[in-house]
């Protein structure tokens, strides 16, 4: 079935993550938790690991959830998902909760998912828990101060790969967690980007939906860290998808599907230069940064049609 | 024994202001005078635009042991004029202390407004930011309107760790620094300022261990809907109905959640969680929504 991204009409008035938050203004990350909840709906658990959207949900004695909410270690978000999911199993086999299907959900950020966390992940995975792993990707530990992560893109500014007359930012390229997930042959892996909101709420849902385990795996732009203004977390969301930089595909089974049909990908450099933490790259980094771009974009679209599933257009 | 001649401050900016750095900054400018002294912002998960508190300690003589936040400061600097409506900024002040205030108003108007009684000083700080830095980044300027009214760091002492920050931008943050000292207005204290409560600014009633739940469990949930996030902006989107066609888009790429559908099916803003981003008015298709400036 086609995948509309666009389209009027509120899908559901349903806001588990309430406003009173204290993300900073224009955080695309808060939003993307705010349309994930829309689409997990109220019958679920969620596990949240250290980061973000933990400290801006949680100010003690206030929560923004109204649906259970337990707090982790950075570590651990997976493993803890892992025992709420088979103690509720066990509970419901006993009698000593009726059987409601309650869908487990873990949330964290990159650091959380791509460093820290990334062997409880792989071990829930593995065991093929029914739960829903969220990685919430604002490309480093914006939490403590903009940090770098094994998910910071090449070339990024941050305050542990600061840019310099020596250097210039982050010198790894991002580590492919999508990838990392598929290798589990879980039945269910998808990118997402708030920035395609009907998008992001279907992956969501469909990840829900299915048994077992499925990897969700959001960008979402940070004005904070990535140095650009409050009004273009949305748009710059969007470029990182149109240039192929963060591309939208989804893996069922392990038969990968783009899902927006980019006949041509709109040049890297104009993704970068929205941010200031690649104002520094000269047009020599963003060459390269433009040939490994569509080398990977190349990589999943053969994926994709060797899989035999065409892309709907935008 | 005589008397100590500690001199407490607290700035109050907003996240991302640069509350922080100016309490840095004078900090090293007072050690660098051979004195002893502090810097220190509060700690809280407060985000870029929220109110935000930093704080100083200089003490001439001898060493500071204290460590604690400035809970009675001899000077208060209000970084943004929008704060003085959602803050008590004479909260714990010392009597005969000072209140440095951002604004374009005069003493009578400042008095008047937010019958604030004590020892004032004022400069146009945003307009000096503008035409000096050309942006509007007010730390530097205040740290100008601090040395006029207190004298506690002299406006020689202040340069050298601007260079050392600010690198060749240092030179025009002197002039916007010397221009505040030029043009700050200076209101005495009043008899009938008093020391008012020593309560924390911006704290309510914390919980006491005996009504936390155990294991730190909140039993009402989603009850950050009381908490009024919509200080933080300083600027504000306005909703044209007539070009509005009421796609939906605000609604959905609103971070808050805080744009609802009115009775007639437009949406529209609550200004009690929005925190001025402007994502709606950038997205907007209609070009029905602009963000206009906090007008105070």
């Amino acid at each position: 079935m086609a995948t509309a991204v666009h389209g009027p009409g509120i899908i559901t008035e349903l806001e588990p993550f309430t406003p009173g938050h204290r993300a900073c203004s224009g955080c695309a990350e808060a939003l993307a938790v705010r349309l994930a909840a829309k689409a997990i709906g109220n019958n679920a658990i969620i596990v949240n690991a250290t980061g973000c959207m933990e400290v801006v949900a949680s100010p003690f004695p206030y929560t923004s959830w109204r649906i259970p909410w337990i707090h982790t270690l950075f570590e651990n978000a997976a493993a803890v998902a892992s025992g709420v999911e088979a103690g509720l199993k066990s509970m419901e086999k006993k009698g000593k909760t009726p059987e409601r299907n309650i869908k487990v959900v873990a949330l964290a950020g990159d650091g959380g998912t791509s460093d820290i966390g990334l062997q409880a992940l792989s071990g829930a995975l593995e065991r093929g828990h029914d739960f829903v792993y969220i990685c919430l990707d604002n490309e480093a530990y914006m939490n403590t101060g903009i940090q770098r992560s094994s998910a910071t893109p090449y070339g990024a500014s941050t305050t542990t790969s600061p840019a310099g007359k020596e250097s210039l930012g982050q010198i790894t390229w991002k580590k492919n967690m999508p990838a990392i997930a598929v290798a589990h042959d879980i039945p269910y892996v998808a990118t997402a980007c708030p920035s395609y909101h009907r998008d992001l709420m279907k992956k969501v849902a469909k990840a829900v939906a299915t048994p077992g385990p499925a990897y969700v795996h959001i960008l979402s732009a940070c004005p904070t860290g990535w140095r650009c203004p409050t009004d273009d977390a949305i748009k710059i969301g969007r470029l990182a998808v149109k240039t192929g930089t963060f591309p939208l595909y989804e893996v069922e089974n392990g038969q990968y599907k783009l899902n927006l049909n980019l006949t041509k990908l709109e040049p890297v450099g104009n993704y970068l230069k929205m941010q200031g933490r690649f104002r520094h790259l000269t047009e020599d980094t963003i060459k390269e940064i433009q040939e490994r771009v569509t080398q990977e974009y190349n990589k999943l679209v053969a994926l994709a049609s060797k899989s035999g599933e065409k892309a709907s257009p935008e | 024994m005589t008397k100590s001649k500690l001199t407490e401050i607290r700035w109050h900016g907003r996240g991302g202001q640069g509350a922080v750095t100016s309490a840095e900054l004078v900090a090293q400018a007072a050690i660098g005078e051979g004195k002893y002294a502090q810097a220190f912002p509060s700690f809280s998960p407060e985000r870029r635009g929220a109110p935000v508190m930093a704080f100083n300690r200089i003490n001439p003589d001898e060493p500071i042991r204290t460590r604690a936040e400035v809970d009675q400061p001899d000077v208060v600097l209000i970084m943004d004029p929008n704060l003085l409506s959602i803050l008590d900024a004479t909260s714990g002040l010392k009597e005969g202390g000072t209140v440095i205030i951002n604004t374009k108003k005069s003493v009578e108007q400042v008095r008047k407004d937010f019958g604030i009684s004590a020892r004032l000083a004022l400069v146009d700080a945003n307009t000096i930011a503008q035409e000096t830095l050309g942006v509007l980044i007010v730390n530097t300027t205040m740290i100008g309107a601090m040395i006029k009214a207190t004298g506690v760091i002299s406006s020689e002492s202040i340069k050298e760790p601007f260079e050392k920050r600010f690198g060749r931008l240092a030179e025009r943050n002197i002039k916007a620094l010397e221009r505040a000292v030029e043009e700050t207005k200076i209101g005495e204290w009043l008899e009938m300022a008093k020391a008012k409560t020593k309560e924390k600014p911006g704290t309510k009633g914390e919980l006491s261990w005996k009504e936390i739940e155990i294991g730190c469990f909140i039993t009402k949930p989603g009850n950050s809907v009381e908490i009024k996030t919509g200080d933080w902006k300083s600027r504000r989107p306005e909703f044209d109905f007539d070009k509005c066609n009421k796609c939906t888009l605000c609604y959905f790429f609103c971070p808050e959640g805080c744009i609802a559908k009115t009775k007639d099916g437009y949406f529209e803003a609550d200004l009690f969680y929005c925190k001025g981003c402007g994502i709606c008015a950038t997205e907007c298709p209609k070009d029905a929504i602009t963000m206009v400036e906090e007008a105070k």
